[in-house]
């Protein structure tokens, strides 16, 4: 085992090239996104340097650790448990500002922090100089300049990380002045948490108090402080104490003027600002960059509309187009495979029951999920992170937020709705890029009302063997329903069940990046497909195992009197007022699992 | 599979025509509906909204009314009372109460109140831009009130510097409707260090005084700031200027706390810059939004705004960021002139 074994915490804003450090230090590719509030699941890796070996926990993507988000939260505890040995923050070079009120709050928390100054290829591209000696020695930690998406710096990030857990790097806590009325309640209430026994973070504590930090008032009033702020086995500290201090605090909070919580992250901006100043040499004026002129185009009155319709024809072109060829190639495949088993299978004289719910059931079962869903989805997947890598999601986000807003949703919502034409399955896949739990909710609950690429299939199918020349404008009154379902339940969930929840629609629009390719690939097959493909075979495969052992038991008998025959009969009743026959009904309850499999059921019932 | 996607296209093209076309015509309407000055008793018309004026002012001193009172009140036959309320039912600014009279709905308040408000400052513009007689200007700004959007009535009473009153004496109503409540109080004993104060009156009594004062810039509808205050001496800052007067003098100026000046973010016009100033709202959003970069002083552009009117971007600290006009009015903010 190796003995110099140190934990880095990856903190950072949304979007400044956080996961492209983790992936290019790790070596396992992970997700780089070009959409704020990404990295939701923590993501571990680690690597090795001389004789060091050094764990990687990649953080949420955050503005802030003003604990008013899950990510915020998860972010805070992370740096506030002390499991890190060193936090490393990755901040976005051309947005400085805005950055560092987040290296400074992780200041506040910790003193090990080693700041990356990431995106430096666009910084110079704009022609501006950053003062990096003057940048470290403004902040009092060491600033290492890279280029993730090229690997630059990186060397020297880990150097810095060596030096900083040796000791030989020295480093400080935020020295962001408040002001004399917050700086002056802080120190009284710090001496209230001294007097109780509180002798770690009491600064930061006495801060959090003042904001009225919902956490930490919180844990003030359960009288379950957190570890980070007591020294190993102190006394416990009685409930009353505690709350003498809360009262006293909301006390000083409400007799300042201005509002001491706008204050404290003015003042803190305030710093973030002069320190900027003192370091960031915009030689160029700011000019109108690309990211402008294309703004301009596609957020246009007139011309957003046929850019997105093109943009939504081509992917969704792409993908059924494209997927025609490998689709029939990998159905082709799975029959040889099929025609294989049974002969080998018959060869070895192996009973009936098992050729039969091995080959018809488990494989041509599977093999039909397989060959419909995989090539669309590797596409489709490719396309869609292509295009959010490029930043243009955020975009359409904006331009359609108008349309949802009216049914009490969010621009992002039509993204995914626009995805569950593809497949309900991915459209639910995409709906992490919407930050709002609430709205995340709605749109994962109305999803599946959106006619997708199978059911559509199977669909028209049926609509041309029953309508025949009527087929298109049944088709199309079809797509109108289930649109029209989809909005009018987000209509009713939000009316019912999330009245008082408030729906704010603030987004970072970032500018637009070169995607890169060897990333998107990677993050498409192993993250998405590989592991939706594996969940759908996990359970189409038994599934379909087992609808075949239920359509032939007992064996031998006509299909009345299959346990599939039976459930037929006792449905029948059931589905005649809707019309539907027996079968029917019993082939709408295998496709419970998946919906691709409703032909296959069909087939063999 | 091709089938499919033919139609998925042709349906979803024709919803996005839809769409366009409806955006297309919303705004052709607004237009038309602030231009044109449609005739009778129709949604929104003229004679609706003079109607609301009325209807307005009844419920001001009664509480509550019927057609019957309202048709006396606008000086037509009973038997048009009912039209009228017809048409105020219609355009959404009235309804029935639980009584059996009339209320105007919250919309209607509000725009009899921006129509108060229009008419006011138009006659304060006409009688001091156009030197109109007064007896002169209550027609023309009458007619004028009508055809004003809010972002028009904002200029003007930017440029007018916030008038407190119209040249007959009546109050004009700020942009929420708010009224100032005082009539107004002595410099000297309002007047305290730091506080900024709205001059709406000046004795005419010693008239070389007023002559004096008017001469300084010192007139109503101008706002000052107190910088100093001695026993017998005031320094004031009026724009960029610094102006000292005497503590007698102040005894003759009635002012006022000059109303906010800050305006929500959501109602600027695009590529307008803007100063933070305060931000409302608490809690979440509030915060949110510090983080985002939104602190007092920061310096905010509008970018522009979605096709569809909403949401809209700013550019703040060097980052975009988009949020709905709701969410940026809980933003307050002063215009920044550009140098």
């Amino acid at each position: 085992m190796n003995e110099k074994r140190i934990v880095i915490g990856l903190a950072g804003n949304p979007n400044v090239g956080k996961s492209a450090i983790f992936n290019a230090l790790t070596g396992s590719r992970q997700h780089v996104g070009n959409w704020p509030g990404k990295t939701i699941e923590r993501a571990e890796g680690v690597f090795y340097h001389e004789d060091w070996e050094i764990h990687l926990v990649d953080l949420p993507g955050t503005y802030s650790l003003a604990a008013q988000s899950l990510e915020e939260v998860v972010a805070r505890d992370y740096i506030l448990s002390g499991e890190p040995d060193i936090v490393v923050n990755v901040v976005d070079a051309t947005s400085l500002e805005r950055n560092l009120n987040l290296t400074l709050q992780i200041q506040e928390l910790t003193d090990k922090v080693v700041v990356a100054l990431n995106l430096m290829d666009e910084v110079k591209r704009q022609g501006w100089e950053i003062d990096v000696k003057a940048l470290e020695a403004a902040l009092g930690l060491p600033v290492v300049p890279t280029i993730a998406t090229e690997g630059e710096g990186l060397s020297e990030l880990t150097t810095a990380l060596i030096g900083v857990a040796e000791g030989g790097m020295k480093t400080h806590t935020a020295s962001v002045d408040y002001g004399l009325t917050v700086e002056g309640y802080t120190k009284s209430l710090e001496a209230d948490l001294a007097s109780l026994g509180i002798d770690k973070r009491r600064h930061w504590v006495a801060l959090r108090l003042l904001e009225d930090d919902p956490e930490v008032v919180e844990a003030f009033k359960a009288g379950n402080l957190p570890d980070c702020c007591l020294q190993e086995n102190s006394p416990p500290i009685s409930l009353e104490a505690l709350q003498t201090v809360l009262r006293r605090a909301a006390r000083l909070r409400e007799s300042t003027h201005p509002d001491v919580r706008i204050e404290i992250v003015r003042r803190r901006y305030e710093f973030a600002d002069s320190v900027v100043h003192r370091t960031v040499n915009r030689l160029r004026p700011v000019e109108e960059s690309l990211t402008e002129h294309v703004d301009r185009i596609v957020t246009h009155r007139v011309w957003s509309w046929p850019i997105m319709l093109v943009m939504l024809s081509v992917v969704l072109w792409v993908t059924i187009q494209g997927a025609n060829v490998p689709s029939d190639m990998l159905a082709t495949a799975f029959g040889w495979l099929a025609k294989g088993m049974r002969n080998l299978l018959a060869h070895m004289n192996a009973p009936w029951w098992v050729v039969g719910s091995l080959v018809d059931g488990l494989i041509v079962g599977t093999g039909t999920v397989i060959a419909v869903m995989l090539p669309p989805m590797i596409i489709f997947f490719t396309a869609f992170n292509l295009l959010e890598d490029i930043g243009f999601i955020p975009r359409i986000a904006f331009n359609l937020d108008r349309l949802m807003r009216a049914v009490g949703s969010q621009g992002k919502h039509t993204m995914v709705a626009m995805m569950c034409f593809g497949c309900n399955v991915t459209g639910v896949l995409t709906s992490r890029i919407i930050e709002n739990p609430k709205d995340r909710i709605v749109a994962i609950v109305t999803s599946p009302l959106i006619l997708c690429n199978g059911r559509f299939g199977a669909g028209l199918a049926l609509i041309i063997l029953f309508f025949g020349k009527h087929a298109l404008s049944v088709t199309l009154g079809f797509l109108a329903i289930s649109m029209g379902a989809m909005l009018l339940a987000t209509w009713t969930l939000n009316r019912l069940f999330f009245r008082r929840e408030p729906s704010g629609f603030v987004m970072e629009l970032p500018p637009y990046r070169t995607p890169k390719w060897g990333q998107v690939i990677w993050r498409t097959m192993i993250h998405q497909v590989g592991h939706t493909m594996g969940r759908a075979v996990m359970i189409a495969a038994p599934a379909t195992f087992l609808i075949w052992l239920l359509g032939n038991i007992p064996p031998g008998a006509p299909f009345e009197q299959t346990a599939v025959g039976h459930l037929v009969g006792t449905l029948a009743p059931l589905g005649r007022p809707f019309g539907l026959s027996g079968e029917m009904l019993t082939s709408l309850l295998f496709t419970l699992p998946a919906k691709e499999i409703v032909v296959s059921s069909l087939a063999m019932t | 599979m091709l089938n499919f996607l033919h139609w998925f296209l042709l349906v979803i093209s024709f919803l996005l025509a839809a769409l366009w076309l409806w955006s297309l015509l919303r705004q052709r309407r607004k237009i038309s509906s602030a231009q044109s000055s449609t005739h009778g008793l129709g949604y929104r018309s003229v004679e609706t909204e003079d109607a609301l004026k009325a209807a307005s002012a009844l419920q001001k001193t009664k509480g509550t009314w019927n057609s019957e009172e309202l048709a006396h009140s606008l000086g037509l036959p009973v038997a048009l009372g009912q039209a009228v309320t017809g048409a105020l039912v219609v355009s959404g600014w009235a309804k029935k109460d639980t009584q059996g009279g009339m209320q105007l709905t919250e919309e209607g308040r509000e725009r009899s109140q921006e129509l108060i408000r229009a008419h006011r400052l138009w006659e304060r513009y006409l009688a001091d831009r156009e030197q109109m007689a007064l007896d002169e200007v209550h027609a023309e700004a009458h007619r004028r009130e009508h055809e004003t959007t809010v972002e028009e009535l904002e200029r003007l009473d930017f440029e007018l510097g916030h008038p407190a009153w119209d040249p007959h004496g009546h109050v004009i109503p700020g942009p929420q409707g708010q009224v100032p409540s005082s009539l107004g109080r002595s410099l000297l004993d309002e007047g305290k260090q730091g506080s900024r104060l709205r001059i709406i009156s000046l004795d005419d009594e010693p008239a070389a005084l007023l002559a004096q004062l008017t001469v300084m810039g010192l007139k109503p509808g101008v706002d000052v700031e107190v910088l100093e205050k001695d026993p017998d001496l005031l320094r004031l800052r009026l724009d960029e200027r610094l102006v000292s007067i005497a503590a007698a003098a102040a005894r003759h100026i009635s002012v006022f706390p000059a109303p906010a000046l800050p305006v929500p973010l959501g109602e600027l016009s695009v590529h307008s810059r803007v100063r933070v100033v305060e931000i409302r709202g608490g809690g979440k959003h509030q915060r949110r939004m510090l983080d985002m970069g939104f602190v007092p002083g920061a310096e905010v552009m509008v970018v522009r705004k979605a096709p569809l009117g909403d949401p809209i971007e700013y550019r703040i600290k060097g980052t975009a960021v988009s949020m709905r006009q709701k969410d940026a009015d809980t933003v307050l903010v002063e215009e920044l002139r550009n140098e």
